[in-house]
């Protein structure tokens, strides 16, 4: 059963991104582990992608215990947000820690960083895990400006987004953004299965 | 303007913001308070200018010469082999007025005078295009007059100019207060100002960047943020509208 979720989301993400440079996931809470899954096996099957993966729902630890080590993963890098504004001091090769999620525009910054001088020829993504965590550290206009910031320029930067919103956590604001700005909207819905 | 005309700080989004560079021969204060960025942001242009082979030159007046090479070490742009072969000299100035025989707290007219000729044989003599002088707050300190002040800044500004060389002078401010300088002198005189501030958002302060003033070039007035880290240096963004 729970394999039978997890590929027919990944499918579905897969399909999604092939052919649309933003994707929109709005999904409930208790699927939220699904989709981690889903999304984190899609990445290990395309070794030949770029991945950066901003972690704000969860501390980039955290990620790492229930998902696997990405050590391994050389094309997958994390961004975390919210491990240091938490206390939590840590260095790890793999994830850039920022201070804090509501520096918005270093977090801008260090997505399009993790993009440059790689080659033209290699598909990038990312990963916003999840624009509706952003609001419990940040007002909705301020989280619906940066998000428009960063697609911007994700989109001249040919990065596709992967964007994820948390039912229970998102409002009016991020639910208008999210269709507005994306090129395809996925819900997750425990009835697709 | 041509582009030729220009002199690029090699931070490519304040080089856009400036419309691809500053005006050559350009005075330019950096204003800031104490861990704004003005040093880094300087040293930055000085080392951008030396890898385009322009020489360049910092006198520091605030902290040690061991001192700034070990934190400037940190950084992936700075690069010590551009010290070793000369393309970019560190001079610290309380040495030169010592061994010029000036007095260390104040100086007199001819003390400053004198300053400003070593100044300028030093910038002629090594054929620099590029120089910084951190701080300039601290140096007029020892000046004694509003008026000494004016005449050295002026001097030293066209001296430079004609020889084609660009210089961003470092005015240190309090924190959080939108002035230009300590003297109310410096702004006027300067043919350019980039303030660095910051902007609280929920107790986070973040660094931002904005070109008040820089003639003869039509400039981005926007505030922007910055970011400080050891891999890129400098690196600026749209700062949120929300937080302004």
């Amino acid at each position: 059963m729970a394999n039978t979720l997890i590929d027919g989301l990944q499918e579905r993400i897969s399909n999604a991104i092939k052919i649309n440079q933003s994707v929109g996931i709005i999904l409930p809470g208790n699927n939220y582990a699904d989709l981690m899954q889903a999304l984190f096996k899609h990445m290990r099957s395309k070794p030949e992608d770029a991945w950066a993966y901003v972690a704000i729902t969860r501390p980039y630890d955290d990620v790492v215990k229930q998902f696997g080590n990405f050590a391994e993963l050389r094309n997958v890098r994390f961004i975390d947000c919210i491990s240091q504004a938490a206390g939590i001091s840590k260095t790890d090769p793999h994830c850039t820690f920022i201070e804090s999620p509501a520096l918005l525009e270093k977090l801008i910054m260090e997505i399009m960083d993790t993009f440059r001088g790689l080659d033209e020829n290699v598909d990038k993504y990312l990963v916003i895990d999840s624009l509706s965590s952003l609001l419990i550290y940040n007002d909705a206009q301020l989280v619906t400006e940066f998000f428009t910031h960063l697609t911007n320029r994700t989109r001249l930067a040919g990065v596709h987004t992967v964007s994820l919103v948390v039912e229970e956590e998102s409002n009016e604001n991020i639910n208008k953004i999210i269709y507005l700005r994306s090129d395809k909207i996925i819900k997750v819905r425990e009835s697709f299965i | 303007m041509a582009e030729k005309e220009l002199c690029r700080i090699g931070i490519e989004e304040l080089d856009t913001q400036l419309g691809g560079g500053i005006p050559i021969g350009n005075t330019v204060l950096m204003v800031g308070s104490s861990g704004s960025g003005k040093t880094t942001t300087c040293m930055q242009f000085l080392i951008n200018g030396a890898k385009q082979g322009e020489r360049g030159v910092f006198f520091t007046i605030t902290e040690p010469l061991f001192k700034l090479t070990k934190n400037m070490a940190g950084f992936d742009f700075y690069d010590k082999k551009l010290i070793e072969s000369g393309m970019v000299n560190l001079i610290d100035l309380r040495i030169i007025s010592e061994r010029l025989g000036l007095d260390t707290e104040k100086y007199s007219v001819e003390d400053a005078s004198a300053l400003l000729d070593i100044l300028r044989d030093i910038a002629d003599e090594l054929n620099v295009k590029r120089l910084v002088i951190d701080s300039i707050t601290a140096l007029c300190y020892r000046l004694q007059t509003r008026e000494m002040i004016r005449d050295f800044i002026f001097k030293l500004g066209s001296s430079l100019a004609a020889m084609s060389c660009t210089t961003f002078l470092t005015s240190e401010v309090p924190p959080q207060v939108f002035q230009y300088s300590q003297y109310g002198i410096e702004e006027f005189i300067a043919d350019g100002i980039i303030f660095l501030g910051d902007v609280d958002r929920q107790g986070d302060l973040i660094r931002t960047l904005q070109i008040v003033k820089m003639r003869g070039t039509a400039h981005s007035r926007t505030k922007s943020a910055m970011s400080i880290s050891s891999k890129n240096g400098i690196e600026l963004a749209p700062l949120l509208k929300s937080t302004r």
